[in-house]
């Protein structure tokens, strides 16, 4: 191919050629010669030739490439396929000459635009001798959730003098993906009002076997001694024993807003990333005390991730989440209509938006407490994010806040448990947050 | 500011207050409020995509246009551009007399056509040196285009000189190499002073880590080649072309020594249109075998050869 370079070089020769021979002007036409003989020789030398003028037909053409590229063959290895965000990815490009002449080439890994290279370099100017191959290692650090591809691998041979050039891209592609990251928690506040038929680890709020105090009673015959609260039995002058809350497994629901509205803010900051973060690290706390998770992810379409137990549900939960992209303007209702006939009634539900741009969710809500659900609702705030961006102004910012809050104010009448999240708060923070601690 | 939107339905529970039950759309709110117009930075990936001059000037590696110190290579080529920059110029002052320039042609008069043409040369030379120095690719352009600019002239076929200090006006055939030789040294020019951006842009990305490059010497060493090897073999295929006045007599010679004798006197075959001929005659054999696949045949070759 010709580069721009070349292009130019090459107009001006012919304007100069023309113009000399108009104004019978040797010189002129002299300079072009030479301007012509030096691209020439140019692109005799960097093997250029467009080989369709070869008159060959189209099945044995071989590819722009031709044969400097032809022997060019990339392999890749990736250390893992599948990593948190903030992670790290290390990647070894193999690059094999099987020709027997050395070449020089440019090499350049295609990565994911988002990721940035953190050792290491995906572009490569090597001299690669004569049935040699070499090992190209860097490291990428992957800074958002998603499905991501690395390839093609794109080759380039040109002259000395960047005039001329030739290209191949070798197909070589590594997907991986790219979870949520998650936080640490250690309290949710969550519990359920339902008991289920097998025991578990979360707390109902009915007094049963379990781990966590519930309340103080009389002793009666037949209860445990270990039970007796002696300090209490100091105090009182009677026998009194700890009752524990029920330990059982519980249905939780966790449902991601990631309508096109939710990415509103900067690519690493707004309401999907937060929501996405926190359904993971939800879900991790709740799989670990091994309740059942279920996931709705809901933007163009509704995606559902089936309630489940288990290290595989959290796999399967963190791959839709991985995937969850901001489209479509579905409004909560159809969610909550669609969903509510399939989950047990006063199973906890948390509901992770921006709460914007749908007039549907303080009815959709409702809906969910009127049926009894504990509705918890974290609720990243995009005007922080826009605000802190700087595309909003004071006035704007102000106004929007106050709705905000009214709206924030009317959940919670209903008997929500809702947390306007800000940007720099801990996800722990902002449950607890929500439940009032 | 106000937002003209219609009410939600829980409205009705804050009589007298005017607000909504949902927020706002930031989408539909972005074209009402005032300051807000700027995409936040990290709201775009970064994709360096090369300006124009960089790419015309043959495509960077890195289109950073802040370069880090020059290294040793950066250096020999900066010095190596104020050489042929100096030679050029001199060449140009020679080989362009006012005569025939646009400057005489719009004012007519000699002198301040001198004056317009000197000054023109030496702003090619100082924006040359500017632009090395200073590795600013407009400003090589910029020398490139004034360079260019000079040597438009429309003069008689006759090769003429503004200064003849070496006695050459006399001799056709010395007249001719110091054409060549202005061309050669005007597409060095060209090559050197990108030469500098490009390897610069090259230095500065392998220092930064954005680039690696393995056997940087064998590189460096066949740019060096190549920087000594194509200008000598573009003069002498160059000259080829221009002496077609007198190959082509030669050859037409082998079958009739008079229609040869007559192309040898003939007038338009020592003009310009003579070298048009013998341009047209390599640049036929040269499509012939561009079409002939030639490159593509040459590798193979050196292929077959290496194996």
């Amino acid at each position: 191919m010709w580069s721009r370079k070349s292009a130019m070089l090459g107009s001006l020769a012919v304007a100069m050629y023309l113009l000399g021979l108009t104004l019978r002007n040797t010189q002129l036409v002299t300079i072009a010669v030479v301007i012509f003989v030096f691209l020439t020789w140019a692109a005799l030398l960097g093997n250029h030739a467009d080989v369709a003028s070869s008159g060959r037909r189209a099945e044995e053409w071989s590819g722009e490439e031709g044969v400097a590229l032809g022997n060019v063959v990339a392999m890749r290895k990736l250390s893992s396929a599948r990593m948190f965000e903030d992670g790290e990815l290390n990647v070894t490009l193999r690059m094999q000459n099987t020709s027997s002449l050395p070449k020089i080439l440019e090499v350049r890994d295609r990565v994911p635009e988002v990721m940035r290279i953190k050792e290491g370099a995906n572009y490569i100017l090597m001299e690669l001798g004569p049935r040699r191959e070499t090992f190209i290692e860097y490291t990428v650090e992957c800074p958002l959730r998603g499905f991501y591809s690395l390839g093609p691998v794109t080759v380039r041979i040109q002259d000395a003098f960047g005039l001329f050039h030739k290209e191949k891209e070798l197909h070589v592609y590594n997907d991986f993906l790219v979870f949520p990251k998650m936080e640490d928690l250690k309290e949710t506040f969550v519990k359920s009002r339902v008991p289920k038929i097998f025991t578990g680890a979360v707390n109902i709020r009915q007094p049963g076997p379990g781990s966590e105090f519930y309340s103080l009673r009389e002793y009666f015959e037949g209860d445990s001694f270990r039970a007796i609260n002696w300090s209490a039995y100091a105090r009182s002058g009677k026998l009194m024993v700890n009752e524990r809350e029920r330990d059982a497994v519980s249905d939780v629901i966790i449902i991601v807003d990631s309508r096109a509205v939710a990415e509103t803010g900067p690519v690493s900051r707004n309401a999907l990333v937060y929501s996405t973060r926190a359904a993971a690290s939800l879900a991790k706390y709740f799989l670990g005390r091994r309740d059942s998770v279920g996931v709705i992810v809901y933007g163009d379409e509704v995606v559902s991730v089936d309630r489940d137990t288990g290290k595989k549900q959290l796999y399967v939960i963190l791959t839709k989440l991985a995937g969850a992209v901001a489209r479509g303007n579905i409004p909560l209702q159809v969610v909550v209509n669609r969903i509510l006939p399939h989950i047990n009634k006063g199973s906890p539900i948390i509901f992770l938006s921006n709460l914007e741009d749908d007039p549907t969710i303080v009815n959709a809500l409702r809906d969910f407490r009127a049926r009894n659900f504990d509705v918890t609702v974290l609720t990243p705030s995009s005007l922080e994010f826009e605000f802190d961006a700087k595309r909003i102004d004071r006035t704007g910012y102000e106004v929007m806040k106050t709705e905000r809050d009214v709206l924030i104010g009317e959940l919670r009448g209903l008997g929500v448990n809702i947390m306007d999240w800000e940007p720099d708060m801990l996800l722990s923070t902002a449950l607890a947050g929500a439940r009032g601690f | 500011m106000t937002l003209n939107r219609p009410s939600g339905d829980t409205s009705h529970l804050y009589d007298g207050k005017t607000v909504r039950s949902s927020a706002p759309s930031r989408k539909k709110l972005a074209g009402q409020v005032g300051s807000g117009g700027a995409i936040p930075q990290d709201a775009i990936p970064t994709v360096e995509i090369p300006s124009f001059i960089e790419s015309l000037l043959g495509g960077p590696l890195v289109p950073k246009m802040k370069f880090l110190p020059p290294d040793k290579m950066v250096q020999n080529l900066q010095i190596g551009v104020y050489g042929v920059l100096v030679a050029l110029a001199f060449l140009t002052y020679i080989i362009s007399p006012p005569q025939g320039t646009i400057w005489y042609i719009l004012t007519g008069s000699l002198g301040l056509a001198n004056i317009l043409q000197l000054t023109i040369i030496a702003g090619a030379t100082v924006l040359g040196f500017m632009g090395t120095f200073r590795r600013d690719a407009r400003l090589s352009l910029g020398s490139n285009l004034l360079f260019i600019l000079a040597i438009l002239r429309f003069a008689s076929s006759k090769t003429s000189l503004s200064n003849d200090l070496f006695n050459l006006q006399g001799s056709p055939t010395m007249l001719s190499v110091l054409v060549v030789v202005y061309a050669v040294l005007l597409i060095m020019y060209f090559e050197l002073s990108n030469g500098v951006i490009r390897y610069s842009m090259l230095d500065t990305s392998i220092r930064t880590n954005e680039v690696y490059v393995m056997n940087p010497k064998k590189i460096v060493s066949k740019y060096h080649r190549s920087l000594i090897i194509n200008p000598v073999l573009a003069t002498l295929l160059a000259w080829f072309v221009l002496s077609a006045n007198t190959i082509l007599p030669a050859i037409v010679g082998v079958f009739s020594g008079d229609t040869a004798e007559r192309m040898r006197e003939s007038v338009e075959l020592t003009s310009v249109y003579g070298v048009a001929l013998g341009t047209l005659f390599v640049f036929i054999t040269v499509g012939i075998l561009f079409g002939l696949n030639l490159p593509t045949h040459l590798q193979r070759f050196r292929e077959r050869q290496a194996e």
